[in-house]
């Protein structure tokens, strides 16, 4: 790998997959967080309610593909209200903590030995996406654009319906938080006994936006995996919520244009580290001295690190992040 | 004013780095130093002949026994034949899934397994907590396998006294911060993984035995509390920063410390060299190591003591003044700063304190403590958020709970039982057992 080559990657990764994903996921997340105030950590487990709903059509069902939409939207549903039943009556922290659980039980669940022939194990499922790869209008295997923006028939159409849900969700989004729900929602992050003394059933309009959040978090994970072409548990960790957040933060809470820029930028940084790193390593590790600074095998740890510690100077010193308006920032309205 | 903030955020900034570098060149010797053995995977079968003698239990070793090992798709990956110690060791390539058997039909005639339903028992990944993992079958007559239920279930029931000790141990720092400050802190897992890799270090590289590095363990883990409120916290508060934004920087600070510890540590599980081979006692149906009963011993006099500093002391009854009451605390003339200075301290060193029980009860990893906060989230939301006494018993309670659940649910999904009494409480008692009830809308 050459330095054109770095930079290449680096900017075809402002519009790549991973940017698409993170984008989507991050304007439900900003719905929730940004917008409503409920902190969500489990941005993963409403993406592997899309990713299962696809999968399992084929797997289990053997219904069309497109089934997995529905499906996934019950999963959100269902989960939304574990999570939220008991605990959006409650003060911030204790959503926190539930749906990161839950989150964490909900993967763990999936990639069970004991669940394995209804969600695959550890394996996930794979051979669901034929319909899919069937309307590809491109050939797989070539080549299509300019550099740095080339991408494979197999990835382009990917990368196109991801840019187009992007839009359309930013339009959405744009659109209900112009409207008289956007402003209750709004309303409830900044006071929410105000907006209960209104006679707002705030119950109920927070259960809505963690679905709504959920809903177009599931259609992160559909993207994801019909980009890879399997269902992999492990693509829902709980620290994928972080590096979404992350996005989100960097980009600005309560902003559409924040999630998206925000994804793109995250991905950017991000794939930058990494080439960089891996080819300052390739060629055996960096001393300083007899201090082996770092080697190849700990690049992603130093990413990873990298991410923790830009969450944090953002939270302290930046949270309306790069777009944001402090104003919006009202997140301890409380 | 600007000057000023300017001033505190320049100084923060170099916290931070410090805490950075602090961590990863005082804190730990050169990459590499770390490491141990590092020999390939393998898994370790062990089946074990069971009779009841005399209302006792005891435990002989079966010969020429088969035991398989696959994928979880079938795939064959090796077998072996137990040897005269039980015993037979089956190299596996990776840290993976696998599914080990034992072939009924080698075993003598009249045996069988007690528990007929282990005759594959799936190891997760996760599980996978040394290059090592050992997998045990239990036989026996027929006869004995109801006795077997009643020793199953005390068995668990020690393990998970075990469990919830640390737990508690674990939680009481996490549900102490939260009260005097109001902070959910999801980074208490790392200080807890701190603790274990210290204790590596001091162990295991510069084989200093656990007695005495122990006690340098624990102060290193309160220090290390202290200096995340006067690095992070304590700043953080001061200049207006609300607390759910605090609850991000500790995600934040989780993920950073979290993979620091993977690039000094690595991704295996290291066993601490103190204390690391030991036979069970057999102390009625239960077998436990004398290091196990030790540290539970330990554990129980750790919990008593923590009980009674809070309940006895001027420092422990300001604590719980502060944590019922900010504004009314300080009117009556605490120094509010002081006890929270404090609570961070006896928070990480009772994380460290955690660590180092959980370090010879189980190994030593860079996620130990991550694997754990989520089990202390559960034992601080029973016993009521802010509630230190609450920790205790909601960490206890959580350990025996989720252990026993583990009779009836596969182990690799231990942690769901945990999550459904997270839940129950927060449907029908939110404050949790000796919580301050709050205004619920």
């Amino acid at each position: 790998m050459d330095w054109n080559q770095i930079i290449q990657n680096t900017i075809r990764a402002a519009i790549g997959v991973d940017a698409i994903y993170f984008a989507i996921a991050a304007l439900g997340l900003n719905i929730q967080f940004g917008y409503t105030g409920l902190v969500n950590f489990g941005q993963a487990a409403f993406m592997a309610c899309g990713s299962y709903g696809l999968g399992m059509t084929a797997q289990y069902f053997g219904i069309g593909l497109w089934w997995g939409i529905p499906l996934g939207i019950v999963f959100v549903i269902v989960l939304a209200l574990i999570v939220g039943i008991p605990t959006l009556r409650l003060r911030a922290d204790y959503l926190a903590i539930v749906t990161i659980a839950t989150a964490e039980i909900v993967r763990l669940f999936v990639r069970s030995v004991k669940l394995r022939n209804i969600f695959g194990g550890t394996e996930g499922i794979s051979n669901f996406s034929r319909e899919y790869r069937d309307l590809n209008p491109f050939e797989p295997g070539k080549t299509y654009g300019f550099a740095p923006f080339k991408f494979s028939g197999y990835t382009l159409i990917t990368v196109l319906i991801g840019w187009v849900l992007v839009g359309v969700f930013a339009f959405l989004v744009w659109q209900l938080m112009r409207s008289p729900w956007g402003r209750v929602i709004k309303g409830i992050r900044e006071d929410e006994d105000a907006v209960r003394s209104l006679g707002k059933n705030v119950y109920a309009y927070k259960m809505q936006s963690l679905v709504i959040g959920g809903i177009i978090g599931m259609f992160a994970g559909m993207i994801l995996s019909l980009d890879r072409g399997s269902v992999q548990p492990d693509n829902y960790s709980r620290d994928v919520t972080f590096y979404i957040l992350t996005a989100l933060v960097l980009g600005g809470l309560a902003k559409v244009s924040g999630s998206i820029f925000g994804s793109m930028l995250f991905w950017v940084i991000f794939v930058l580290s990494d080439n960089v790193l891996r080819e300052l390593t390739r060629n055996g590790p960096i001393r300083i001295g007899d201090f082996t600074l770092i080697q190849s095998t700990q690049v992603g740890a130093v990413n990873y690190m990298f991410v923790g510690l830009g969450l944090m100077l953002l939270m302290a010193y930046r949270p309306q992040g790069i777009f944001g308006n402090k104003q919006e920032m009202a997140l301890d309205g409380r | 004013m600007w000057g000023s903030s300017s001033k505190i955020r320049k100084l923060a900034m170099k916290t931070l780095l410090f805490l950075t570098t602090a961590l990863t060149v005082v804190g730990f010797a050169p990459a590499g130093s770390f490491a141990a053995t590092d020999s390939d995977y393998s898994i370790i079968a062990s089946v074990q002949n069971q009779t009841l003698v005399d209302g006792s239990t005891s435990r002989t070793p079966l010969e020429g026994v088969t035991i398989k090992v696959t994928k979880v798709d079938g795939a064959l990956v090796g077998q072996a034949v137990t040897t005269a110690d039980g015993l037979c060791t089956i190299p596996v390539l990776s840290r993976d899934d696998y599914v080990i058997e034992i072939d009924l039909s080698t075993l003598p005639d009249g045996l069988t397994l007690i528990d007929a339903d282990k005759q594959k028992v799936a190891i997760n990944r996760e599980l996978f907590t040394t290059n090592t993992k050992r997998v045990t079958f239990f036989t026996g007559r027929g006869a004995d396998a109801g006795a077997s239920t009643a020793e199953r279930i005390l068995q668990r029931l020690s393990d998970g006294i075990r469990l919830g000790l640390i737990i508690a141990m674990c939680a009481v720092g996490l549900s102490l911060v939260f009260g005097t400050t109001g902070l959910t802190n999801f980074a208490h897992g790392e200080m807890v993984t701190f603790g274990g890799m210290m204790a590596f270090f001091l162990n295991v590289n510069l084989e200093i035995p656990i007695l005495i590095s122990g006690p340098v363990v624990i102060l290193l883990g309160g220090l290390f509390g202290l200096l995340l409120n006067w690095g992070i916290f304590a700043r953080l508060t001061k200049r207006g920063i609300g607390l759910i934004s605090q609850l991000v920087v500790t995600v934040g600070l989780s993920i950073m410390l979290r993979n620091i510890y993977l690039f000094q540590f690595g991704g295996r599980t290291k066993q601490l060299s103190s204390y690391s081979k030991q036979v069970n006692l057999e102390i009625g149906p239960i077998g436990i190591t004398p290091r196990d009963l030790t540290t539970a011993i330990l554990g129980i006099i750790v919990l008593i003591s923590i009980a009674l500093f809070l309940q006895r002391s001027r420092l422990g009854k300001a604590i719980r003044a502060v944590s019922d009451n900010v504004q009314l605390a300080s009117a009556t003339g605490i120094d509010t700063r002081k006890v929270i200075k404090f609570v961070w301290f006896a928070g990480g060193a009772l994380a460290a304190t955690g660590a180092i029980f959980r370090g010879l009860d189980e190994q030593v990893s860079f996620s130990m403590g991550s694997d754990l906060i989520f089990l202390m989230f559960a034992a601080i939301t029973l016993g009521g958020l802010g509630s230190a006494f609450g920790a205790l018993i909601g960490g206890v309670f959580i350990g025996i709970f989720v252990e026993m659940s583990s009779l009836y649910f596969p182990s690799e999904l231990k942690a769901a039982p945990a999550l459904f009494i997270l839940i129950v409480v927060l449907i029908f008692r939110p404050q949790g057992i000796l919580g301050k009830s709050q205004r619920v809308g």
